[in-house]
């Protein structure tokens, strides 16, 4: 699963997820893509999910690109635990996906295959997502 | 070449973004056409326009009449709306006939490369090349044939043709296309390997502590 190597602070504030992604909004590398259409966090486990579910689909004939990498940790307190006492212990990784981030491009496979592939990656994603590709001149 | 031909109204009022949303929501696009005349702002129909970008690119050249008067452009920014894929604003850039432009031109590929026959796969890095030649060398799109390509062989800027009067202008050794081999997946036990609970035992021990203690 995805996380970083080393963190500077080990709890970081939960910040806002507010506006239309300005960065990271375009298809970068591959022909076909997945955007966001709403702000959510994404944690480790959903982008490895949605990875395999890309990967097993298309077998060994495309390639996959993440373009979200899960940066932030988030805390949780305990089960049962009274309120205060500081915060909640560190529980994992998630990537902060903005409306209108591209999450996974792919390329060198059909639209067809590409567009199962992303369908099956979106099943395994909290939010609603788009297929997008390259425009291209008739 | 295919000269496309669009109606253009000046736009003389009614400037910045409230402006432009009153425009949009008019069923226009704001646009402008700069270049070495004086800037002119003008919007072009919505839906014509919407409908031309299925067959023009950047290296299309168009021709805009507004007024009386023609201008041969390139399309040389859009703004889009991505969630919606509507047009919010578009640059065009007037060329003049005879004198040596730049612009982006797509790269096609061709051919089914060889390599994909021992389990490689086709990537296309570069989706664009910039060009300089006159307006009426400009080429539609820059078609390069795959066919040849190898397992792990690639493709550079250097050894692709361009059709005559055509100058690319991005380093021969640029990379265009390749075809890579594909590592299967190979499913490994998960493994954290972050260091950051490595305290977190201690301060939880606490925090039972300390919730013990209220109660």
């Amino acid at each position: 699963m995805l996380s970083p190597k080393r963190v500077k602070y080990r709890k970081v504030q939960r910040g806002k997820r507010d506006g239309v992604a300005q960065r990271g909004n375009y298809l970068a590398f591959g022909e076909f893509g997945l955007m966001a259409e709403e702000p959510k966090w994404i944690t480790s486990r959903q982008i490895e999910a949605a990875r395999i579910a890309m990967t097993r689909h298309i077998k060994r004939g495309g390639k996959v690109w993440i373009r979200i990498f899960p940066h932030m940790p988030y805390t949780k307190k305990p089960a049962e635990t009274r309120m205060g006492k500081g915060k909640g212990n560190p529980e994992g990784w998630v990537a902060v996906v903005k409306t209108g981030t591209v999450m996974f491009e792919m390329g060198g496979v059909q639209e067809d295959l590409a567009r199962e592939a992303l369908r099956l990656a979106a099943s395994k994603l909290p939010i609603k997502t788009k297929f997008i590709m390259r425009r291209e001149v008739e | 070449m295919n000269d496309t031909k669009l109606a253009g109204t000046l736009r003389k009022e009614d400037f910045g973004s409230a402006g432009a949303r009153r425009v949009l929501a008019s069923g226009r696009i704001p646009a402008v056409i700069y270049g070495k005349i004086e800037p002119m702002h003008i919007t072009v129909d919505a839906i014509d326009f919407q409908n031309k970008l299925r067959s023009i690119s950047e290296s299309t050249l168009l021709t805009i009449k507004v007024g009386r008067k023609n201008h041969l452009v390139l399309m040389k920014d859009i703004q889009e709306n991505v969630l919606l894929g509507k047009v919010l604003h578009v640059d065009f850039y007037e060329v003049t006939k005879g004198e040596i432009l730049r612009a982006n031109v797509s790269i096609v590929l061709e051919g089914n490369p060889e390599g994909i026959k021992f389990g490689g796969v086709l990537e296309q890095i570069a989706y664009e090349v910039e060009v300089e030649c006159l307006p009426q060398d400009l080429p539609r799109n820059i078609v390069v044939d795959v066919s040849h390509l190898g397992l792990n062989e690639s493709i550079h800027m250097g050894a692709i043709e361009l059709p005559p009067g055509v100058k690319a202008l991005i380093p021969e050794d640029t990379t265009i296309a390749s075809v890579v081999s594909i590592r299967e997946e190979v499913l490994e036990p998960e493994v954290d390997e972050t260091d950051l609970d490595e305290d977190g035992a201690d301060e939880g021990a606490e925090d039972e502590d300390a919730s013990s203690d209220d109660e």
